[in-house]
């Protein structure tokens, strides 16, 4: 690497994130992963829930389940916005306290811009 | 299958996006889009002001220079609640694009098929070059997106639906992209023929150009032989009569004074300074004289604290984008006056996206 490209870094090739795979934020790595972890295992959990309410929802609407609705089709505008709120609810109170300490675990959703 | 049906097949989050292969795959990104809502973008402001104590409370100095940022690092680095906040942020960027790629390279030969299927149909054109020879600096994984902009096939729509779920909602229906394109400076004489988009990735820029100009010639470029194909199958699909090449921007393909409005919407901070510079040049010899030039991209340093120059920094390491901090220290909208250009009165303050506008001196 040329000096060049080492000043347009500025220095970022000594932060954690700059490497890629997995990089560590903590001294401890295990923290790490546990903190990934809990993250996965509520997407994984979300993704359940998410195909029960669309497979309630489909079995009450035809009285028979249709694996290639469940793929192919969605949930009707009432349901994906009663999803929509559990999801952030669930989000809030599960890993909300991680920021308790300065008052972000109140925080309401908010996008990029 | 047509090309809609291909890149659209199903899903709720289709129409501009591309849709994820499964509706499980949905669910999993709707989980991580609302997670970076809520456990990143609504952060921004607390974490800012909590970080900011500690800054004060260890009587660091709130200057954006060099060595004031790497002390704001060193001690903010040091607070388990901040090191919490940037592992969930780097995961849950590991994690969507995981799953994006998993879920379009579930449908790759489908896809392939379709962007090869709409290079040969119009409105508009699609021109690229399998031998063209790509600068280092551009094989980057930017944004830490699998295979980076230029070696993946379906980088195109990696980018697109990596875009939806990063922005948090702000992009969907290409309503960032319009809002964008409404800052675009228009030439002095306000005659617009001919448009050039640089850097142009997916073309969602490209295309609210086109709906704001719709008698004008517009042209997207950029370094990727993949974005360019998507870019014009998605252009397809809003009917829009655009022409995408794949160009460098700092080596431009086009004559002299040719262009009445250029524009580079975030661009320049991913590209070295070296770089920026002969776009600036290009784009200057490129542009009519009255024509306008937006630029549109981060802040500089004389305008920010070191808070936001440690929140820029580590954006920078963990969505893979290397030359942003080189980015914010050149204060570009100085290089654009010092290559020539009549330069429009600029917002510092403006610190998220600041649109710099220069025009073409008449004489």
């Amino acid at each position: 690497m040329t000096d060049k490209k080492l000043n347009d870094l500025d220095g970022l090739e000594n932060l954690p994130g700059f490497k890629r795979g997995n990089p560590t934020y903590f001294e401890n790595e295990v923290i790490d992963h546990l903190i990934s972890i809990t993250l996965e295992l509520g997407a994984e959990l979300w993704v359940v829930k998410d195909r029960l309410a669309h497979v309630e929802e489909v079995l009450s609407e035809h009285n028979k389940l249709s694996l290639d609705s469940l793929s192919t089709g969605k949930p009707s505008a009432l349901l994906q916005e009663q999803l929509d709120l559990e999801r952030t609810q669930i989000i809030k109170r599960i890993y909300g306290r991680l920021y308790s300490k300065y008052g972000g675990d109140v925080a309401e959703e908010k996008s990029a811009i | 299958m047509g090309i809609s049906e291909a890149i659209y097949k199903r899903g709720k989050t289709a129409g501009v996006f591309p849709s994820l292969s499964t509706r499980r795959d949905e669910a999993y990104m709707d989980f991580i889009e609302s997670a970076r809502n809520l456990l990143l973008h609504a952060q921004q402001e607390p974490i800012g002001e909590y970080s900011k104590l500690l800054l004060k409370n260890a009587g660091k100095s709130m200057e954006p220079d060099p060595k004031s940022t790497a002390e704001a690092i060193e001690l903010l680095m040091k607070d388990n609640i901040l090191k919490t906040y940037y592992r969930i942020k780097r995961t849950l960027q590991e994690s969507f694009w995981e799953c994006t790629y998993s879920s379009l390279h579930m449908r790759k030969n489908d896809l392939l098929r379709a962007l090869d299927d709409a290079e040969k149909i119009g409105p508009g054109s699609v021109a690229y070059d399998l031998d063209f020879s790509i600068p280092e600096y551009a094989t980057a994984e930017i944004h830490i997106q699998p295979g980076g902009n230029v070696n993946d096939p379906l980088s195109g729509l990696l980018y697109d639906y990596g875009s939806k779920v990063f922005m948090g909602g702000a992009a969907d229906n290409d309503m960032f992209a319009d809002m964008q394109a409404s800052t675009v400076a228009t030439p002095q004489d306000n005659k617009v023929h001919r448009i050039l988009d640089l850097g142009c990735s997916a073309g969602v820029t490209t295309s609210a150009l086109k709906r704001i100009y719709p008698d004008a010639e517009v042209w997207g470029i950029d370094i990727s032989a993949h974005m360019v194909r998507y870019a014009h199958a998605r252009a397809l699909g809003q009917n829009l009569d655009i022409n995408f090449k794949q160009m460098l921007a700092e080596e431009l393909d086009f004559e002299n004074n040719h262009f009445d409005i250029v524009v580079a919407n975030l661009l320049f901070h991913e590209v070295p300074v070296s770089i920026s510079r002969k776009i600036l040049s290009e784009t200057l010899r490129v542009l009519r004289p009255g024509g306008s030039f937006t630029l549109i991209d981060f802040s500089g340093d004389k305008s920010r604290d070191v808070y936001t120059m440690f929140f820029g920094a580590m954006d920078a390491a963990d969505n893979g984008e290397p030359f942003l901090p080189g980015f914010v220290r050149s204060n570009v909208e100085e290089i654009m006056e010092a290559r020539g250009f009549e330069m429009h009165p600029y917002d510092p303050d403006k610190f998220i996206l600041a649109e710099r506008i220069g025009f073409k001196p008449n004489h």
